[in-house]
């Protein structure tokens, strides 16, 4: 199967690295549109007309408007993200330690928001109109329009308090010495067990929210899909009504599924970001929020960009997937 | 010897208001490697009829009475010679009559899966949009050997699927393609192949040339003729095209307001109509002997089936309806005879000429009389004609 060309690949790489491209300009105006400069919230009213000036010096922030863009354009695409002032770390220190967590968790809620949902979606709409599908539907419905926090304490008093069954709190057990003895040492199973465990309770949550906007996409698809022509075929010609539902019906369903995914998993990437501090889970979502109570621009703007890259990542993913899955779809040779 | 035979058939769909009468009291065979035609106005039934002899009525719809008989039955309703098991014939839980017929209404989910396809097949009406786009042609075709026949091996039945599309013109390695690759003529001729994967007995065809340009219907209709006289296959084809109907059926029905009203060979109801409403759709076609000077619409449209007046279904819009035709609608009656001054030989059976028509006693005059433009202009109310 080469159905996707190096040209239709390239095309969209280039596509969204301008993307990129954009999203830094938009965060450097941004920045500069801000009503007076960061460097106020770092002085103190004890600080002389001198020490602020180098500060100012120090930021770059004297540099004429078009270098101070350009250096920003630079540096961002070389990973260089500057100094958090907050932490006394260079920038990329902080992204490296706290990303791969939150990929981990918006992966994985992605991957389980995305087998839920369009499964979920696809027996409401087969069942269209039924008892069951209006009650399953509005269930979703409520838990989409619920705040993300507000379901996460739920579940927290749920299986926390009430059950006893999942920790409510950080990435790991913190003072293992403490919990399992003195002589306590990880061993890399362990480690790996501790951090799934930890790692239940903000899933959950986040998928509690993050399958719905794929179930209701597929719903409605399904309804349409089921009215089609093939399908009515495919049971004349004596398929079982399973058949007919999975093989003919949902592969359909599946496209419009995959062309709207992006817009689920932002969704997704955004309840992540709430869900995080919920829990007080170290990745970006727990970062940002430090970030911007502590006035530490240099890190907000470079935790934006990073879950911005995420996000265009993932539309790449998208693209990808659905040509695989619509074979009218010419690779490579026209953009639609 | 029938094939397949409708007995009283009557189906409705259910819907907010009363039901809606898609057919009512249908009688008609189909015969052995004979094609019948359906034809009649868009909205009188026909593709409800055809949907329901393998149980394929939208949600809504339901047989209320009525029968369609099958001259074969299960495979394990049979003995290893290939006869009916004499207790299958005798025990009332088995749909089978004494003639050994099984009626398809009776049969259970299961079991009406196993008849598609495997005995009667369905081209449906819209069969431009029928293949499904994600799989290649070929594979579909597959797919229907495959369920049917499981012992059939994967590569063989891909063979089976190109020799298949080659018989209806298709080139073999198209069979690689998907349904957007192909025209509309090949996707049309692509179902019929299909329609063939696996042998059946019969098959269905709605409106099989319909939305395609003259040339293609052409060639759609020579992939029908053919594929039929190579596998031998009885055919029920429904059309609204009754110059269409002509040149392909052997036998033809047709089909107003839920009713059959006229039945009887090609021949027969093409060349002598019995019944008005024949008459008047002949009128609308360009006609393949004479060449009709201009074509003759009847005025206004089919009636809607919800709640139908006791009265000849065809009334409101027939020239020739007089008192006789607003007590009941007409039952079945021998056209035969009618020539010969009996007018009112009742035959419910699909034997001969039949019209469902009160005055078939002056039959020559309205077949004089539907020829002139003048009859079906006027717009008078039936008790003054
Ligand atoms: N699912 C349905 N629900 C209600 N009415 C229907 C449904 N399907 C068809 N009908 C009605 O039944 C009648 C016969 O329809 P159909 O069998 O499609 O006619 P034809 O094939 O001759 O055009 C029409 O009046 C149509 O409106
Ligand atoms: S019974 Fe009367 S209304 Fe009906 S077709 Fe005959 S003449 Fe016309
Ligand atoms: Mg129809």
């Amino acid at each position: 199967m080469t159905r996707i060309s190096a040209k239709y690949l390239a095309q969209r790489l280039i596509i969204s690295y301008l993307t990129i491209l954009v999203i830094m300009t938009l965060l450097f105006v941004l920045l500069h549109s801000m009503p007076g400069s960061f460097i106020q919230t770092m002085q103190s009213p004890d600080m002389t007309g001198e020490q602020i000036e180098r500060l100012k010096e120090q930021w770059g922030l004297n540099e004429p408007l078009w270098k101070q863009y350009v250096d920003f354009m630079v540096n961002y695409q070389t990973g260089e993200f500057g100094w958090s002032p907050h932490w006394n770390v260079p920038v990329w220190n902080l992204i490296e330690r706290r990303l791969p967590r939150t990929v981990i968790l918006f992966g994985a809620t992605t991957i389980t928001g995305f087998m839920i949902g369009p499964l979920v979606g696809m027996y409401l709409g087969w069942w269209r109109g039924t008892k069951r599908d209006r009650s399953i539907f509005t269930g979703g419905l409520i838990a989409y329009s619920l705040p993300s926090f507000w379901i996460a304490w739920l579940f927290i008093w749920l299986f926390s308090f009430e059950l006893d069954l999942l920790p409510a709190k950080y990435m790991r057990t913190q003072f293992p010495q403490e919990v399992y003895g003195t002589g306590f040492e990880w061993t890399a199973m362990m480690a790996m067990r501790d951090v799934l465990w930890h790692l239940a309770l903000p899933l959950l949550s986040l998928t509690a929210i993050g399958w719905v906007g794929s179930m209701l996409i597929m719903r409605t698809v399904m309804q349409n899909v089921t009215e089609q022509d093939y399908v009515f075929l495919a049971r004349a010609k004596g398929l079982s009504e399973r058949k007919v539902m999975i093989k003919h019906a949902a592969r359909n369903a599946l496209i419009p599924v995959a062309t709207g995914a992006i817009v689920g998993i932002a969704f997704i990437l955004d309840g992540a970001v709430v869900i995080e501090n919920v829990f007080n889970y170290p990745g970006m979502g727990n970062l940002i929020l430090d970030s911007v109570l502590n006035n530490d621009h240099p890190t907000t703007q470079a935790v934006f960009f990073m879950l911005a890259v995420l996000l265009v990542i993932c539309r790449i993913i998208q693209d990808i997937a659905y040509t695989y899955l619509d074979p009218r779809i010419k690779f490579g040779e026209e953009e639609s | 010897m029938p094939l397949l035979e409708f007995e009283d058939l009557s189906i409705r769909y259910r819907t907010d208001g009363p039901d809606v009468k898609a057919s009512e009291d249908v009688n008609f065979e189909v015969d052995y490697g004979k094609t019948f035609g359906l034809v009649g106005e868009s909205g009188c039934g026909k593709t409800t009829l055809g949907k329901s002899i393998l149980q394929l009525l939208d949600d809504n719809g339901y047989v209320e009475s009525g029968h369609i008989w099958y001259d074969d039955v299960l495979p394990e309703w049979k003995t290893d010679t290939g006869k009916v098991r004499p207790e299958v014939v005798e025990d009332d839980r088995y749909p089978v009559r004494d003639d050994g017929m099984m009626d398809l209404t009776a049969l259970d989910s299961d079991d009406i899966r196993r008849v598609r396809w495997n005995n009667i097949s369905l081209i449906p009406q819209s069969s431009m949009n029928a293949l499904n786009p994600v799989y290649r042609v070929g594979d579909q075709i597959v797919e229907a050997i495959r369920v049917h026949e499981p012992e059939t091996p994967e590569d063989e039945a891909h063979e089976r699927a190109r020799d298949l599309l080659e018989q209806v013109g298709i080139e073999r390695e198209r069979a690689d393609d998907y349904a957007h690759q192909f025209s509309g003529g090949m996707k049309q001729r692509a179902i019929i192949a299909m329609a063939m994967a696996c042998n059946p007995d019969m098959v269905i065809a709605d409106e099989p040339t319909t939305a395609l340009d003259v040339i293609i219907q052409d060639r759609v209709l020579d992939a029908i003729r053919e594929m039929q006289d190579q596998f031998d296959v009885s055919m029920l084809i429904i059309s609204h095209d009754i110059s269409v109907m002509a040149e392909t059926c052997d036998r033809l029905g047709v089909m107003y307001g839920g009713r059959l009203m006229e039945s009887g060979t090609t021949k027969e109801v093409i060349e002598n109509p019995a019944n008005p409403y024949t008459m008047g759709l002949q009128n609308s076609f360009p006609t393949v002997e004479e060449s009709q000077e201009r074509l003759l619409a009847i005025p206004g449209t089919p009636p809607t089936l919800t709640e139908p007046a006791d009265e000849c279904r065809f009334a409101e819009r027939c020239p020739f309806a007089t008192n006789v035709c607003m007590n009941d609608h007409p039952p079945m009656y021998d056209a035969e005879a009618a020539s010969d001054g009996r007018s009112r030989v009742q035959q419910e059976a699909d034997v001969g000429h039949r019209s469902a028509c009160y005055r078939l006693d002056v039959l020559e005059e309205m077949r004089e009389r539907a020829k002139e433009e003048e009859t079906w202009q006027q717009t008078e109310t039936p008790s003054s004609s």
